[in-house]
């Protein structure tokens, strides 16, 4: 699986990301290029798609690999799409309040599945009090309403 | 006339190469930054044919000489009336939270203090999905955006404190609910039969507008096609025993709140609305039958004063003549778009950044909605986007800035202040054209069933919404405080954000629990063999397209089968929606 490896990688020009060399845990090398793969979800029963989607196009513009969950996923086929598409980022949109909870389970799983280095970023409508709790779980950065899409994907470049 | 005509095109040019052309090389532009109309921008304009009198066919100038509101609206001064709390026959405030028992005590509170209006419901997100509430996939979701009903159980208890004079047949009631709106209509029949009031004196309006959910808001669980057969079920049960309900109250707001140009939402919730029509004549009703109880929420929704106007006017253009031309109406009210607001700004226009700039944002938006036939409200609160419950401040600025536009301003006092307009005429037509060939496109997939089917809408909207999110980045289009004008140094303007104590949040905590330990004592004590023999039924009527289904939903209903179990059969049989990829 993509989240074992060991990735070496450097950014250049053109907003391409470019892995140099990838070694497998086993020492094997080998040369690949690769986009870093970025899995928009809905978790929960919240329909609210437009930012999802918006922020889906804006990043695949970005130059990333982008896979949308589509409405209505629970944690746990969350968890497995990322693992089964090899993504690097895992973007939950939730506008339904319901982001503590389903935010949590998530993180349960990407651990179950020892899958934790899948970067995890939330959106929608947070109160600012619970942008701490998110982090508290482990995810990297929290985007409310009003952020632009170029800001998460500068930050998923630079963090990834 | 003519000659006058010519004159004036002659002028127009000769202005335009002598005065206008100068004026934009002096300030090295392109193009003029302005525009400016003259009647030859309405040459073949016929008022008769496109404007007419307020209440008079194709209703551009309204609906009514006044409305209702406006009737009374000196009275309301001298009594203080709050239209959000409902009483003289109008729904109350749209809420609802946690289990059936926290919203009855929530709704006897606000009768307590006055607040007397019909119960505006708002059902919690596994409710809309069609889920109960001990289901897997609504773990986490019980009671949190609505009220939770599994059962027929819950939905009576909403309503011990509706007896005496607010007893169901002199409250309305409000229910925003789509995709399960069969059962909950039929929920509210069997209240009214186990009270013994008679269905006919029943009002309300359930939202039922199931094709929209597919465009913007989500909560849909069959496929397209099934869905609008169960909405032309509730129609034509509704047309033949509850003649005072709305059947639906169609949105063209949560499409453009989802991303959709000001012509895609007219076009996709005319095209949607031709589809409910069709549905209504195939169930064998006649128009004037059913499209009286046609009612609509809110169309629109952007900060584009002049094209919000414009926007409904032409929305009322279009539909009117949709109902007497397309399916040969020949009662005004079948014609009308009957909707609560008319222009607004759309929550989507408010920004988290410098919240208290909403305010003024709300306030044009109320200028729009007094020019086009409608209240003039500055909706929504100015705190709308903290998403915490509007506070008293923002509520008590949010009324007040619609009261200074109604008593003081004057501004709903003129029917249609633009008509006649050269520059308002003229962008009217040009909405209701671009909406038409949008129209047009949709008819030649096959109508709205099929534009949602091949996801060509929902995509359609999903690109508009990026459009406009590139313009706000690139600094295309404007947003004051968010892509401009803003600095490191944002002074912190304080905001009061004291909430009225509404929903108890211990019991917003707990709603999970006893709610799913009353659905399994529920599940328990009812006759089990009874629902096992009913939902067998429901499945053998729902395989023929030709049964309506709801006389079998109130059956089960009235016998405790629960939501998800009635949904369940649906989902057997109609299969169910699959979601629209990128």
């Amino acid at each position: 699986m993509w989240h074992k490896l060991c990735l070496n990688k450097t950014i250049i020009q053109n907003k391409r990301i470019k892995y140099t060399t990838i070694t497998w845990k086993h020492g094997g090398i080998m040369n690949q290029e690769r986009k870093i793969r970025v899995l928009i979800a809905k978790p929960g029963l919240d329909g609210h798609e437009r930012g999802a989607r918006v922020v889906a196009y804006g990043l695949r513009d970005a130059g990333f690999e982008v896979i949308y969950t589509g409405l209505r996923q629970s944690p746990g086929q969350i968890c497995s799409a990322a693992i089964q598409e090899d993504v690097n980022v895992i973007g939950l949109s939730i506008l339904s309040g319901a982001h503590l909870s389903l935010t949590n389970k998530l993180m349960d799983c990407l651990k179950t599945q020892e899958a934790e280095d899948i970067m995890v970023l939330v959106g929608g409508i947070i109160p600012a009090v619970d942008i701490n709790k998110l982090k508290e779980m482990g995810v990297a950065g929290v985007f409310t309403s009003g952020t632009s899409v170029s800001e998460i994907a500068q930050f998923i470049k630079e963090n990834v | 006339m003519n000659d006058q005509l010519e004159d004036i095109k002659k002028a127009r040019n000769n202005w335009q190469e002598t005065i206008l052309n100068k004026r934009v090389q002096r300030f090295n532009l392109k193009k003029s930054p302005t525009k400016f109309y003259t009647p030859a921008d309405i040459e073949s304009h016929s008022f008769l044919e496109k404007v007419g009198f307020p209440g008079e066919y194709p209703f551009t100038a309204g609906n009514n000489p006044f409305d209702f509101w406006r009737a009374y609206a000196e009275d309301a001064a001298k009594i203080g009336y709050r239209p959000d709390w409902g009483g003289a026959g109008g729904v109350g405030k749209y809420g609802g939270f946690g289990t059936a028992e926290d919203y009855r005590d929530y709704l006897k509170r606000m009768h307590a203090m006055n607040r007397k209006g019909g119960p505006n419901i708002a059902f919690d997100l596994a409710t809309q999905c069609g889920l109960d509430s001990d289901s897997e996939m609504a773990e986490g979701e019980i009671g949190r955006v609505g009220v939770a009903i599994d059962s027929f159980q819950d939905f009576q208890t909403i309503y011990e404190p509706y007896t005496g004079e607010l007893e169901i047949d002199k409250v309305p009631s409000n229910f925003t609910i789509n995709a399960p709106a069969a059962i909950i209509i039929a929920m509210y029949v069997i209240l009214a039969e186990k009270r013994g009031i008679p269905l006919t004196s029943l009002k309300g309006t359930p939202q039922n507008d199931i094709l929209k959910e597919f465009i913007a808001r989500g909560t849909y669980i069959y496929p397209p096609k099934e869905s609008l057969r169960l909405f032309r079920d509730t129609c034509k049960f509704c047309t033949q025993n509850l003649p005072q309900l709305n059947i639906n109250s169609i949105g063209g707001y949560h499409i453009r709140e989802a991303g959709a140009t000001r012509e895609q939402d007219l076009a996709f919730s005319m095209s949607n609305g031709i589809a409910y029509l069709q549905a209504g004549i195939d169930a064998g009703l006649s128009i004037d039958e059913f499209a009286p109880q046609f009612s609509f929420n809110a169309f629109g929704g952007s900060m584009q004063i002049y094209h919000e106007i414009a926007f409904q006017r032409a929305a009322r253009r279009i539909w009117a003549g949709i109902v007497r031309d397309r399916f040969g109406a020949k009662n005004k009210r079948s014609m009308m778009i009957r909707q609560p607001i008319t222009a607004h700004i759309g929550c989507i226009s408010t920004t988290k950044q410098r919240t208290i700039n909403n305010l003024p944002r709300a306030v044009i938006g109320g200028i729009a909605a007094g020019m086009s036939g409608g209240i003039p409200g500055a909706f929504p609160p100015f705190d709308e986007p903290l998403g915490l419950g509007h506070s008293l401040e923002a509520v008590q600025l949010q009324l007040d800035a619609t009261r200074i536009m109604i008593y003081e301003a004057g501004v709903a006092d003129i029917n249609d202040p633009w008509a006649g307009s050269y520059f308002m005429e003229n962008l009217t037509d040009e909405i209701e054209s671009a909406a038409r060939s949008e129209m047009d496109k949709i008819e030649k997939m096959g109508g709205a069933i099929h534009a949602i089917e091949s996801g060509y809408m929902t995509r359609a909207i999903a690109k508009s919404a990026y459009e406009r999110q590139k313009r706000i980045e690139n600094q295309e289009d404007f947003v004051v405080g968010v892509n401009c004008f803003n600095s490191e140094n944002e002074i912190d303007v304080t905001i009061n954000r004291v909430v009225e104590t509404t929903y108890d949040p211990e019991l917003m905590e707990t709603a999970e629990i006893r709610q799913k330990e009353k659905l399994a004592r529920l599940k328990r004590e009812r006759d089990n063999t009874t629902v096992l023999s009913l939902l067998n039924t429901l499945r053998n009527h729902a395989a023929d397209e030709s049964i309506n289904l709801m006389p079998d939903i109130c059956e089960c209903v009235k016998n405790d089968v629960t939501l998800q179990e009635i949904c369940d059969v649906f989902r057997d049989v109609f299969g169910e929606a699959q979601p629209v990829k990128l």
